[in-house]
């Protein structure tokens, strides 16, 4: 319980850029380092995760119940989302003070390809959970759907799920 | 650092902040940016508990500090009631996202054995693998300006899907980039 409270306000820590960026670095350390999922398993949370209202971070609730059943969802929800509040709490305090602002402002900007270049990262090494054609034909669609058009994540999520029982 | 003084709303009650955000967080399906424009409109305009000019600040502080939707609940509290009010809303908003992905995750591994939820969860599988492939190139194209940017998003992406290096090692080594290339645009104009 202990590694999983550390690693995920290690993770609380160093997201950002939207939130994206969890992706890889969940499936970095949960599958990879810790195995203590599957990739399928951690697309599987990924697709519920996006069931609900809160940002994409409540994949580290899903993980952490995985994990560590109830307890260990509350614990990572709290560890991983326990640095933004802080750091919010202390801009809110000193927002108008904040000199350095436009210094950490310009690294966030410059730090975003990497996050691009993470998220791709990511999207590589699930592709391989893949297998059969028709997969990869609805992944493309899907890409083509999320592309070009602005629907609800959820929506597509739901109505795979569906299509997904029928065939 | 002088600390700037906390807006005082005797009128807002902690409870009244707390179900805002629980209403917030139980309708605000859309996510990100719906989850703003929603809190927007009952923060600022309707109840007009904080200024258009200060939740415009929030929003672009919570955009560069993760998730922003999270964020601007926070900052809003914060206005609002101090460090209580801040962690209020805050809880207030995740709850309800909390139970239902712990319900869904309980769900999920009692009845993972089950074909048709194999099924149904393998139908998701490509579309999630698609909408993240969506948001790279989302991303990529309003991000990525410039040689410079091209070669840090390739270089992180070949580390970090071809040669598998450690995935602090990378972030480090890109904020490092990062905080070194805005040191210089500040110095140099």
């Amino acid at each position: 319980m202990l590694t999983l409270a550390w690693t995920y306000l290690k993770i609380g820590m160093i997201f950002f850029g939207g939130g994206y960026v969890l992706i890889p670095l969940l499936q970095h350390l949960l599958v990879e380092q810790y195995k203590w999922l599957t990739l399928r398993e951690f697309l599987d949370g990924v697709a519920i995760s996006q069931l609900t209202p809160g940002p994409l971070a409540m994949l580290a609730t899903f993980t952490g119940v995985r994990i560590g059943g109830f307890a260990g969802g509350l614990i990572a929800t709290i560890c991983i989302f326990l640095p933004c509040i802080l750091l919010m709490l202390i801009v809110g305090r000193y927002y108008g003070r904040l000199k350095e602002i436009d210094l950490i402002s310009l690294t966030m900007d410059y730090i975003l390809p990497a996050v691009v270049g993470l998220v791709a990262s990511a999207a590589w090494s699930l592709g391989t959970t893949l297998g059969s054609i028709r997969e990869w034909i609805t992944l493309i669609a899907a890409f083509c759907i999320f592309r070009w058009t602005k629907i609800n994540p959820m929506i597509m999520i739901l109505g795979s799920a569906m299509l997904g029982m029928l065939v | 650092m002088q600390k700037e003084p906390v807006q005082k709303h005797p009128k807002v009650k902690l409870w009244d902040i707390f179900k805002l955000f629980l209403k917030i967080g139980t309708t605000g399906f859309g996510g990100g940016m719906a989850i703003v424009a929603l809190t927007e409109r009952v923060v600022v305009k309707e109840k007009q508990w904080v200024t258009a000019e200060e939740f415009l600040h929030g929003l672009a502080f919570g955009q560069i500090l993760g998730p922003f939707s999270l964020n601007t609940c926070t900052f809003v509290g914060y206005r609002l009631r101090g460090v209580a009010g801040g962690v209020l809303a805050a809880t207030a908003f995740l709850l309800p996202s909390f139970l239902i992905v712990s319900l869904l995750a309980w769900l999920y591994m009692h009845f993972q054995h089950l074909e048709l939820l194999k099924k149904a969860l393998a139908g998701t599988n490509p579309v999630v693998i698609g909408l993240i492939c969506a948001v790279a190139l989302d991303m990529g194209k309003k991000q990525i300006k410039g040689g410079a940017a091209w070669l840090l998003a390739i270089l992180t992406f070949s580390a970090a899907a071809l040669l598998k290096l450690n995935l602090a090692f990378v972030l480090g080594a890109s904020v490092l980039w990062a905080f070194s290339a805005a040191l210089i645009k500040r110095r140099h104009g």
